[in-house]
């Protein structure tokens, strides 16, 4: 257990460290932001990706070593422990952690204590009873753990063995869902508005296709609700501007396309000639501080802020009006019919439910831990015809006893209550 | 009546709650300060009294924004000072324990007040944030914090009961230590499993809105530092002669970061907990 309770500081420090680290960042993010020295040191100690690196998968591995083992050594000694609890040899020769005498009512004390089933049976000193609650809290512990275990297990296996692939593109686009053989089409696309012009929800039509076996199956899928198709689960994930480009040569069309926010088109008969698409802003106004952005979300003056790129070197920046024609050589480029493209993840991840099955054992167990206080009575009767009653609770301490001898009092206990100690 | 007309009514009982709260923490001082206990139960009465009004404060709110008032900085810690007045009430009622009432109430108010400190418009939620299981989320938060709040006034109380002398007016309203840290381990009992059901909806949640159900974002990974701190309360109260002291020191670092987690994180981290 000291080992647990250091390995489990250990790990502790090692979040703390992670979550104030700027996780996945370069060397020379971190010499700029720690110095040099330091930044070798995160990147020898792979601090910059802590939660993936080798030592805090090992720490982990350790901690699910140490539980199983520990699960595994008490075992037997709890098997044990349920026995002897249940038995009342077992009590009846001891004097619990707390006794009453001279107890009328035993029965109405035993169930005001919460012990509900009651056995009796005959000593060679006279009739007793006895009484054993909650059993089951005796395993919240070693239900905890078996559930951190799951759970680790669940997180470890989902994220060696996880696939994940984004697919962007308008409705009527189609593509392949990496290697897995089956196709994502995008039927539909919308991004619902209210009055305040904020979002209310965007959803996509979607239908995926096997062409081995030729099954397809559609959904919808909007933010919060996925939905699972072949297997794999599709996330309306985000959302972004894409437009047409068309681009001249000496007048003649030369090339119509899609271009998306943040990519990039080559001119096609000269592809060292690059135009790059850098935001679009639907509702274009200058900013009060001079610079480029949009007064709402609606399409009332589109514009459109391109750069030009010639071998990597820029040529020019600017934002361009659907009425404007850029010119560059013999080449003019316009941008129109702009419209909203949806970004769905798709994942499958087999030990999800293997996770969250361990978080619900450990809830379980928790409870068992801390609301099934495992607890004896028993009672045994004197002469002159009243009961002794004791009781024991392994974790109830002297808020039991305190109860005990409350309750006691009310069912009759008549001499002043004593307390031992066990 | 108009959604305005609920914010209204909900502002002016935030500010009555406010004083309330106040007025209970100042009776409670003057009844350490005076040494009567009648002091004692007035200030618990209007602790009381302001649960009940605060209650009826989100409940209101909740109607005039058209959905649980539990979505922003503001909302969420108005219900985190419900929350932890309300664990305090229950454990003060179940325990005869006023004194741990006189200690819950500065925390209690400071709290609100940071509450008033935040913007109290209500905004349209932006879709992620549309989800039942965003109720869940925040309201067994809501439990978890008030129980770990509960257990750091304990801790305190724990440890200022060590330099008491005996039979002094304080050491005759607190219960032994080893009652005290018996009820210590119930509030972190409670946070615990309240904080392992937050932790599992909002991964549930994370899981249907961004496709991860753990990306350890700072706001998540903190949790799980909270959590491994309470963990090792739980152990190291098992071993012989860590009980008490010990425990008391780690129930009083759990609640602090369970603070940095709720607060800190937000200011001094990155991650998609930060829109709020
Ligand atoms: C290295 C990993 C761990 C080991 C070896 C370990 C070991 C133990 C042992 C030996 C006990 C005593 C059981 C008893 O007396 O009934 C215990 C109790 C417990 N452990 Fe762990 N533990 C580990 C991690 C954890 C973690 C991460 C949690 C998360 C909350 C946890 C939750 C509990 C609980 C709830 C109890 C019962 C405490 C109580 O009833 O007061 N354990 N653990």
């Amino acid at each position: 257990m000291q080992f647990a309770i250091g390995l489990l500081l250990v790990l502790t420090l090692a979040c703390s460290v992670g979550s104030v680290i700027n996780q996945g960042q370069t060397y020379e993010y971190y010499a700029a932001a720690y110095g040099e020295r330091a930044a070798g040191a995160i990147m020898a100690l792979q601090l910059d990706d802590l939660f993936h690196s080798v030592w805090f998968i090992l720490l982990s591995a350790f901690l699910c070593l140490n539980l199983i083992l520990c699960n595994l050594i008490r075992l037997p000694s709890l098997l044990d422990l349920m026995k002897r609890e249940q038995d009342p040899a077992g009590s009846l020769g001891s004097r619990g952690s707390v006794s009453l005498e001279g107890v009328g009512d035993p029965e109405g004390f035993f169930h005001a204590m919460g012990f509900r089933s009651i056995r009796t049976g005959q000593g060679e000193e006279g009739p007793w009873l006895f009484s054993v609650r909650n059993l089951a809290g005796l395993w919240g512990a070693w239900v905890c753990h078996l559930g951190i275990l799951l759970l680790i297990l669940g997180f470890g296996l989902g994220q060696a063995t996880m696939e994940v692939y984004t697919i962007y593109g308008l409705p009527g686009d189609s593509a392949a869902i990496g290697e897995t053989g089956a196709i994502l089409s995008i039927d539909s696309f919308d991004v619902d508005l209210r009055e305040d012009d904020t979002v209310e929800q965007y959803t996509a039509g979607i239908t995926v296709r096997r062409p081995s076996d030729g099954k397809e199956e559609s959904a919808q899928i909007s933010v919060n609700h996925p939905a699972t198709l072949f297997g794999m689960k599709f996330f309306q994930n985000s959302t972004g501007w894409a437009a047409d480009i068309h681009i001249k040569k000496s007048g003649e069309p030369l090339q119509d396309q899609v271009i998306y926010a943040g990519d990039y088109v080559p001119v096609s008969d000269m592809p060292d000639l690059v135009v790059y698409l850098n935001a679009f802003y639907p509702d274009y106004v200058n900013s009060p501080e001079g610079g480029p952005m949009t007064a709402s979300s609606s399409l009332n003056n589109p514009a459109y802020l391109y750069s030009v790129y010639y071998r990597g070197q820029i040529l020019g920046m600017n934002a361009l009006l659907e009425s404007e024609e850029l010119t560059i050589d013999d080449y003019t480029v316009t941008f129109d019919n702009p419209r909203n493209y949806t970004l769905i993840q798709i994942k499958r991840d087999r030990f999800t439910l293997l996770a969250l099955a361990g978080g619900l054992v450990v809830m379980l167990g928790l409870i068992l831990a801390f609301y099934l206080q495992e607890a004896r009575m028993w009672a045994v009767r004197g002469k002159d015809g009243t009961w002794t009653v004791y009781g024991a609770c392994r974790k109830g301490g002297v808020l039991f006893g305190e109860r005990f001898l409350e309750e006691g009092k009310k069912h009759g206990a008549a001499e002043p209550p004593q307390k031992q100690e066990l | 009546m108009s959604a305005d007309k609920f914010l209204q009514i909900e502002n002016l009982l935030f500010t009555v709650v406010m004083l309330l709260y106040f007025a209970s923490m100042i009776l409670y001082f003057a009844f350490i300060a005076a040494r009567r206990e009648k002091l004692a139960a007035v200030a618990e009465i209007l602790q009381g009294l302001g649960f009940v009004l605060h209650t009826a404060a989100l409940v209101i709110r909740g109607i005039g924004a058209g959905r649980l008032p539990l979505t922003n900085q503001y909302e969420f810690a108005t219900s985190f000072a419900w929350g932890l007045c309300l664990v305090s009430l229950v454990f003060v009622l179940k325990y005869r324990f006023q004194v741990l009432g006189a200690f819950a109430a500065p925390v209690i108010f400071l709290i609100i007040g940071y509450a008033a400190m935040q913007s109290r418009d209500v905004h349209e939620l932006m879709p992620a944030l549309r989800s039942n299981w965003l109720g869940f989320h925040v309201s067994t938060a809501i439990i978890a914090y008030g129980a770990f709040g509960v257990s750091f006034v304990l801790g305190i109380i724990f440890l200022m009961r060590e330099g008491m002398k005996d039979q002094s007016f304080l050491d005759r309203h607190v219960p032994s230590r080893e009652k005290l840290d018996l009820i210590g381990y119930r509030s972190v009992s409670l946070g615990l499993l309240f904080l392992t059901f937050t932790i599992l909806t909002g991964a549930i949640w994370a899981e249907r809105a961004w496709g991860s159900y753990w990306s350890w974002d700072p706001k998540e990974t903190w949790s799980l530092i909270t959590w491994l701190i309470y963990a090792i309360y739980l152990h190291l109260r098992l071993r012989r002669g860590w009980r008490g002291r010990a425990a008391a020191i780690f129930a009083i670092v759990g609640f602090i970061a369970v603070l940095f987690t709720y607060v800190g994180v937000n200011t001094f981290l990155p991650g998609v907990h930060s829109y709020a």
